[in-house]
């Protein structure tokens, strides 16, 4: 009996022609913008992060300490909530990176009398500490060590990198659910468009008296087919687009965003990607299963 | 086999109630050939759907092959209709199908083994005098040998009652006596059958006993 189904549900499909074409068209369509702008979002994502390991709070010390004060001050500044990493910058690796900046003009900083440089702390951010308010506790925490002497930046970054960030939750909120929305709409119509073909068998079926489960399961898996088709076209497109787009767009995503190259759907999504279709599909297919007995 | 007390269907067309059968009552044993006969309008189509359970009366008791086909809850109407055949003015075949699969596909979806199907197809066919048309499909057929196909359809399935709704009513004088033979034999193999028509000579062909309905009221039980 399953096999004499599936094999309804695979000639209905292929007797509705132009329409189930269309329907999966559609289908691909729609789960081809979904998953663009899961692509896009996943790129922009990285670059968030990315941004994330660019912020630093630099920590100048009153004093240079000794080695074991230095290890000392380290480990007590780790241990602080939203600190990523330590890196102490003594006052002569400080002279060095400013000639090293300095370039040809460095001896300029040669005639000094004395380092004016004050040795500091390099302090990286985890993801508590790159919110505004991670970063304004850990600035004051900072601030209140007795061996320091100033703490400088940080907040820009922390603030820029947390209204991208809530712009992205937005965009990825609004136009997500837009397309989810679309999409499900498009499949639901381009499957029931499908199915509607079928009136007159579901009519035989129901007048007959085959079982709820026979009427029904040819529809399901027809419309489940059809999703998975369209799922499948739409991973083949964006594969396309981005094998010929990618090179193209990297150096510009590279400008913009700070990625040296864009990443592809992870394997999980592109599942997920076609277990939507076909879930979607299906949807359309139980929509669609006709009127019921009164 | 068939019991009808005192049913009643209107219709409501917005606020007005269009009564579509009023106070019915008759009753059909097994084994019997009754005509329905009435003018266009005059309620036949209505009671036979409320027979097959495809609308439900507004009042009044139905009791079909022992089911009480008002109280019938989905599965249990799917199972009543397993015993009845039904057949339309309009064939109702499948246009992508042909004729021997417009008879297999019920035989399918109702489960039949795949060894029975064709032997029964065939015999349902030879029942009909279309065993030539088989792989004929619904457009290349006459509406006469559209309306033998669905009645192959109908009678493949071995019901217990056979439900005729208007089927001649589109057919020439000789299709239309055709179709009488065919309905005359399958009764006289035990199939109870309800034929309705419009036609008074077609309902005196059949020599049975005759219901007279008259803008939703039964008004003659004769024969």
């Amino acid at each position: 009996m399953l096999g004499f189904l599936i094999g309804e549900a695979l000639r209905d499909l292929h007797r509705a022609g132009r329409v189930a074409v269309a329907a999966i068209l559609l289908t691909t369509l729609s789960l081809a913008a979904l998953g663009g702008f899961w692509l896009v979002s996943t790129n922009v994502g990285q670059a968030a992060e990315q941004w994330r390991d660019r912020v630093r709070i630099t920590v100048f010390l009153k004093q240079e300490p000794s080695a074991a004060e230095t290890d000392e001050l380290v480990d007590r500044v780790q241990a602080m909530p939203g600190v990523a990493a330590v890196r102490y910058v003594s006052k002569s690796e400080a002279l060095g990176t400013l000639k090293e900046v300095l370039g040809k003009d460095a001896s300029v900083a040669e005639q000094l009398p004395t380092n004016p440089l004050p040795a500091s702390l390099e302090v990286m951010l985890n993801e508590a500490g790159a919110t505004p308010e991670g970063a304004r506790g850990l600035i004051t925490r900072l601030s209140e060590l007795p061996e320091t002497d100033e703490v400088s930046g940080g907040m820009d970054w922390v603030d820029r990198l947390a209204r991208g960030r809530r712009l992205l939750d937005v965009i990825g909120l609004g136009i997500g659910a837009v397309l989810a929305v679309a999409a499900i709409l498009t499949v639901t119509t381009a499957t029931t468009l499908v199915l509607h073909l079928r009136r007159q068998e579901l009519e035989i079926m129901r007048l007959v008296g085959a079982p709820e489960l026979v009427v029904r399961l040819p529809l399901l898996l027809q419309g489940m087919l059809q999703g998975l088709l369209g799922a499948v076209m739409a991973i083949w497109l964006l594969i396309a687009v981005y094998a010929l787009a990618g090179p193209h767009l990297e150096p510009l995503v590279n400008q913009t965003l700070g990625l040296e190259r864009l990443t592809f759907l992870k394997p999980h999504t592109v599942v997920g990607l076609m277990l939507a279709g076909t879930m979607l599909g299906g949807f359309g297919g139980w929509l669609a299963r006709g009127r019921t007995a009164p | 086999m068939i019991e009808l007390h005192r049913v009643w269907k209107v219709f409501s067309v917005g606020p007005v109630k269009v009564p579509a059968l009023s106070d019915i009552s008759f009753r059909v044993a097994k084994g019997e050939c009754v005509t329905l006969h009435g003018a266009s309008g005059a309620g036949k189509t209505t009671l036979l759907r409320l027979l097959y359970r495809e609308e439900l009366p507004t009042e009044g008791d139905i009791e079909v092959l022992g089911c009480d086909v008002p109280a019938l809850r989905v599965r249990e109407v799917a199972a009543l209709r397993r015993s009845i055949g039904v057949v339309f003015q309009d064939a109702k075949l499948l246009p992508g199908r042909t004729v021997y699969e417009n008879v297999a596909f019920v035989l399918r979806v109702l489960g039949t083994p795949r060894r029975e199907i064709t032997p029964r197809v065939f015999d349902a066919l030879r029942r009909v005098g279309l065993s030539a048309r088989a792989q004929a499909y619904p457009a290349q057929l006459s509406q006469g040998e559209a309306q033998r196909a669905a009645l192959a359809r109908a009678i493949a399935r071995k019901p217990l009652l056979l439900l005729a709704d208007e089927p001649t009513g589109s057919l020439d004088e000789s299709m239309a006596g055709e179709v009488i033979d065919i309905i005359k034999d399958i009764w006289a193999r035990g199939t109870t059958v309800l034929f309705a028509t419009h036609q008074a000579r077609l309902a005196a062909a059949l020599h049975q006993r005759t219901l007279h309905l008259l803008s939703g009221r039964l008004v003659k039980d004769e024969g």
